[in-house]
Parts: C-alpha cells; structure tokens; sequence
C-alpha cells in the first residue's frame, strides 16, 4: 500500500527529464564492460595453461602470464555488480585488503595439512576466498616465506588450483555477462534495474567507488598517517605492482568517465583533464612499491597524487552526479 | 522565539545551581545535530511539534546524541570516526568537557547512559586490531572508568534493554581503518551480529542472521517496553538483491525479517538510517534516505501497513501519536496515519532523533 499525501510527495527531489541513455548504456557495455572481462577469461586461461606445464616459483613463463592476468582484473575490479557479486566471484579473485593476513594462513593452512581439495575444482572453490585469486597466488610465486613451505609437489598443485580456481571464475563472469548486458541496457520489469536512470546510476557508483577505492584504499593503506606510513601494506608490492594497479584502474575509470559523460562535452572535458594530471602524476612517481611514503619528500608525492584522484571525485559528483539524477541529500550521501 | 526565552531562563537557572533539570530546558523530547543555515553544525532540543527549544554550537558535523536520564546534558558524538564527543550542558548552552578517545580507538557515532545516570557507555573501534570496544565513563567528571568488548566487529548504536542491566549491541560486521576514510575493510568475512552485554561485559547472547545474509550490516536499534528489539540494516552486498532491512528479535528466540513487497522494497538501495517504534508500539518503521522513504510494518503480524515517500528523511523517534520524523531538508514531521509537517527551520536534520527519556 503506497499512500501519497499531495504536501509530502511536493516535497521529492525532482527527477531529472526522462532522457534516452540508451546510447551510453550500450556504448559503456560494448566499449568498455564486454571487451575488459573477455580479455580477463583470455589471459586467465593462458595463466592456468602455464602453470599446468611448469609451476616452478620463478617461473618467468609462469609470473609473466600471472602479470598479464591480474592487469586485466585491475582493468576490470571497479565493475563490482551483477555477475562479478554471485558467488563473491570478484572477492575470490582478489582478496584485499587483507587486514588480518588471512591470505597467508589460509595458504599455510592447505599446505601444512596437504588438503586434498587442491585435487578438484570444485573442492578448491569451496575453501575460504582468502586463500584464492591473484593475491594468493603472488605469496606463492613471490613470498620467500611460500618458497620451501611442505612438499614442492603440493606447491605446485596448489598453484595450479589456484589458476584454475582463477579462470573458472573469469569465465563465469564474463558468460554471465552475456545475459546481463541486456539487463543493463534495456532496464524494465526483466531486468533489475527499472529505467535507464537506475542503469546509468549503477555504472556512475562504478566510477565514483572505483575511484575511491584507488585514492582511500589503494594509497591510503600504505601512507598510513605522517608518524606511521606503512609501506608494507602496498598492494600487490611482493610482485612490484602497487603503483601500476593505481595506474590501471585509473586508466580504466578514465575510459568509463568519458563515455558516461559523452553528452556533456563540458564535464567530459573536465574529467578527462582532471584524469590526465593525475596519471601523469602516477606516471611520474617511478616507485612501483610505493616505499616513498616512508619518506617526508615521497610523502608529499603520494599526497599529491591521491589529491588528483579527489579532484576527479569531486568533478564526478559536483558534475556528473546530478545529470544521472544521483540523490544530493544530506542524509542519504552521508551512509552511517 | 522559544530558544531564546529557554535558553534565558535557563542561564538565570544555572546561577542558582550547577546541574539543570531537562524541565529547566523547556523539556525537550528529542535532540538531534543539524547543519544550520549559517554553516554551523549544531545540537538541538526540539519538542514534538518541532520547535526548537536550544540549539548549541558542536565542533564538526554530528551523528548522534544520548541524553541524560534527569540532567540537562546531552553528549554529542561525532561522525565516525571523530575521536571525541562532546558534553554538552543545556541549560547554560556551554560545553562541559570533552570525551578524547583513548589512543588508537576512534568512536561510532552512538552511546547511552546507565538508568541511574552515573555511567555513559560508547562504542568504539580498536582500529589496528579491528575489535569492537565498549567504552565505560563516570559522569561526574566524564572521566574513563574502563571498557570491555563489544563481541563483534564495528559496533554502531547500542540500546539498554527494559531491565536496566543488560546493553543490546548492533555490532554492524564491517571494519574500517581511519587511514583508509570509510573504506570497508572485510567485506567478503563480515558477519553482523546482535549481541546482549550485561552492565560489565558478560556476553548474554549473541544473534547472527543467516550466511545468506552475512552483508547485511546490523546498524541502528530500538527497543521496546517488552524488551523486543527492532533492528534496522545497511546491505552490502549486490544491490540487485533487495534483502530485508528491518528485523525483530526477542531473546532465546530466532530473528523475524520484515520487508516491503519487492516492487516497493527495490526502490531502497539496500539502505535502512533509523529505526523507532510508534508511541503506542504496535507498529514499527524505517527510515531510508536513499529511497526517500520511510516504511511503517505492523509489529504483530510483520506485514508494511504504510510505504511514505519522504525526501532524505533519516531522524526517526516515537510519537505520543505514532512517530516524529526528521529530513535533510529541514522538515520536522508526525506520523500518525499520514505524515504531517509540523515544522521546516531552515537546517538540515542529520542521521538520528533521540528520545529525551521521561521521568516516570
């Protein structure tokens, strides 16, 4: 039962005019969401075949295509609805943070006890999610600590469980994807989003999230506070890759941006500014570990950088925001 | 304009004693933090018919308050993660002292006095472990007395039950990190809980919903004269799935989950801000400011019997009537069986209205 009464509904936010995002929705899906996580099954696949023929650590066939992998995922982690949640699919190809170091005591946990579920596919997606995906798998090809940890064979039939694990769920994502573009782009009574608004709303918090992960998250952790930085908690920084995953999502929302925006010349033109400086600023911090925020001068560059990335926040909601629609209010941005 | 005419006589009150009565205050029934025109945050006394009776500078935006059972003084809470509150006396409009949180602890925005008023507990997160703590003051001098845990993760608002001896706790499952903003840390392991604490920390009982529920966090409560609790959640899961974000637990018993029809309970964003019980306490609702909806069930047979469209309406107390609601946009309601304005100051109403408690 709906009651409207005429004094209160006066008072809801006026919705934007009804627009036609057909075009965006289907440009974001065939440009940007389809091609990333195909790539994705492709590279997947080609890391699992490696390692089915030498899961050495280091391997440099094996850490090549382990590389080539988790870029494709970078490229694609901010997409985070639909077939990416069923299953905590995305959670199981990269668990971090990781504020509790489960990764490594999921991992010493199966090889102190040889699991045998390192044996099937199905067994090994049943484990914790923490001892799956990308980051697991950088602890055994990086971390001196997984180097003589048990048997060399259980080693490497874990890393080969690992890989499976990781392309069966890069596959799911993407065939699924394959029904769910359709939702996406014709929103109604078949689709879980009901207007083309709900659709854009969906792939707008894509890009804000995204972004905030990247600046609060990505570089936050490591900077920790002035008196405390915390180089070691870098992303991915065993496998040197903290301030490339920083590079890739940016270069990721960039091209989300710029086709949310596509009619608006005037914001697209502003965020794409805003993006530009701050990759170039990314670009120009040549510390793939981030270790400079353990330094006042290094500090201050990390600094600048994750203030980049809030003036491109800052565009998106000031700007993009309200042409989606996006509600402004006091309480409902506020989220406590 | 009865803020001033309050405030007066409650300055000429204080000369003749230290600790003011709420009666010294106009009686106040609710507090509530609001943004106000001139750019200040501040805390305020409104009545039900939404005047407001005191309003009193804070430092920062606020999220909530608890009021003291027979003293004019409030403290109000920061928004997370603040790492003080403020004590707030309301006669006089000054501030009392201030709440630091100890080194490496950061507050949740919620806290509730005992029944006799000689102690004030806070939530509170021991960041670099993650575990939820209880903070445990004195209010004579506001000074901490000890703390014991929260049994869970992100503890957020905390209620005492009827008896007086027991805290009922939303221990809302997700860890956040100051350095890392409002970043949630452990979404993939979250599991709220519901957790029952005697008066020193004892736990009494813990309740989980089920796995398939595990994201959604158990944020805001309100208790009944029964001691049956209302919870309201926040999901963080998919937002395809439109899970409920209302439930009723009683102790010794499983939880009972209360949702809209799909159609209406879509239309939410997975977003429940507060929580309250009608004055007569056979209904119950929800505010949803995502939704800009605020959804009323009835208690007995968990069905919605009223889904109001409400810009950005987050505050939420019992009415003698039914409720009094709070919005962004300034609006002061009732809700009986329809919403009526009472008032709209110029201010935006911030998350939650707190009931003053009445002397028996």
């Amino acid at each position: 039962m709906r009651i409207l009464v005429a004094a209160v509904a006066l008072t809801l936010p006026l919705t934007a005019l009804a627009q036609d995002r057909e075009p965006i929705l289907s440009d974001a899906v065939e440009g940007h969401i389809l091609p990333g996580f195909a790539s994705l099954a492709e590279t997947t696949g080609v890391l699992a075949q490696t390692a089915q023929t030498d899961c050495t650590q280091t391997s440099p066939e094996l850490r090549g295509a382990y590389h080539a992998a988790f870029d494709d995922w970078i490229s694609v982690s901010h997409l985070r609805f639909g077939p990416s949640e069923v299953n905590d699919r995305a959670f199981a190809l990269a668990f971090w943070p990781d504020t509790k170091g489960f990764t490594p005591k999921a991992l010493s946990s199966l090889i102190a006890t040889e699991d045998a579920a390192v044996e099937s596919p199905e067994g090994f997606a049943e484990t914790s999610v923490a001892g799956r995906g990308f980051f697991a798998l950088e602890q055994m090809l990086y971390e001196p600590n997984f180097a003589d940890q048990g048997s060399a064979t259980y080693r490497c039939a874990l890393i080969q469980a690992i890989t499976t694990d990781i392309v069966s769920n890069a596959r799911a994502i993407n065939a699924d994807w394959g029904g769910y573009s359709t939702a996406l782009t014709q929103p109604g009574d078949d689709s879980p989003y009901r207007s083309d608004d709900e659709a854009m709303q969906e792939l707008y918090k894509a890009l804000v999230t995204g972004l905030e992960f990247t600046g609060d998250t990505r570089l936050g952790r490591p900077m920790g506070t002035f008196d405390r930085p915390r180089p070691n908690r870098a992303e991915a920084r065993r496998s040197e890759r903290a301030l490339r995953h920083v590079e890739l999502s940016l270069t990721a929302l960039r091209d989300l941006a710029a086709r949310l925006s596509a009619d608006h010349p005037k914001i697209a033109a502003d965020l794409d500014s805003a993006f530009d400086k701050a990759i170039i600023r990314a670009q120009s911090l040549d510390d793939p570990v981030l270790a400079g925020v353990a330094t006042p001068q290094g500090r201050l560059r990390v600094e600048a950088l994750q203030q980049a990335i809030n003036d491109i926040r800052a565009i998106a909601s000031a700007e993009l925001g309200p042409t989606l629609g996006i509600s402004a209010g006091f309480n409902s941005l506020d989220g406590d | 304009m009865p803020s001033r005419r309050h405030f007066l006589a409650g300055l000429a009150a204080t000369s003749l004693s230290p600790i003011q009565s709420w009666a010294a205050v106009g009686s106040p029934d609710y507090l509530a933090a609001a943004l106000f025109p001139d750019g200040s945050y501040r805390l305020a006394g409104l009545d039900t018919g939404g005047n407001i009776l005191f309003s009193i500078p804070l430092p920062a935006r606020g999220h909530a308050a608890a009021a003291h059972p027979h003293r004019a003084q409030a403290v109000a809470f920061a928004r997370r993660p603040g790492t003080f509150a403020v004590v707030i006396d309301c006669a006089t409009g000054t501030e009392v002292t201030r709440l630091n949180a100890p080194h490496g602890r950061h507050f949740y925005g919620h806290g509730v006095f005992s029944p006799d008023g000689t102690r004030l507990f806070t939530t509170e997160n021991d960041y670099d472990s993650g575990d939820g703590v209880i903070g445990v003051w004195n209010t004579d001098s506001y000074t901490r007395i000890g703390e014991f845990p929260s049994s869970g993760i992100g503890p957020h608002d905390m209620r005492l039950m009827p008896d007086g001896q027991t805290l009922v706790i939303a221990n809302g499952g997700i860890e956040t990190h100051p350095e890392t903003g409002r970043t949630k840390l452990n979404l993939p392991t979250m599991q709220p809980q519901l957790t029952y604490l005697d008066l020193s920390g004892t736990v009494l009982e813990q309740m989980e919903l089920p796995r398939a529920l595990h994201k959604n966090s158990i944020r805001h409560l309100a208790v009944r004269h029964d001691g049956l609790v209302a919870f309201a959640m926040q999901w963080q899961g998919d937002k395809v799935h439109h899970p409920p974000l209302l439930g009723l637990h009683r102790r010794g018993e499983a939880p009972r989950l209360l949702s809209a029809p799909d159609a209406a309970q879509s239309t939410l964003q997975g977003y429940a801000g507060s929580v309250a019980f009608a004055g007569d306490e056979t209904t119950v609702a929800i505010t949803c400011p995502r939704g800009n909806a605020l959804h009323r069930f009835d208690v007995a047979n968990g069905q919605l019997n009223g889904d109001f469209p409400l810009e950005d309406v987050c505050g939420l107390g019992s009415g003698p009537k039914g409720f009094v609601f709070t919005t962004g946009t300034g609006i002061v309601g009732e809700l009986t069986s329809t919403p009526r304005i009472s008032a709209r100051p110029d201010c935006h109403w911030d998350n939650h209205l707190i009931p003053i408690r009445k002397p028996a």
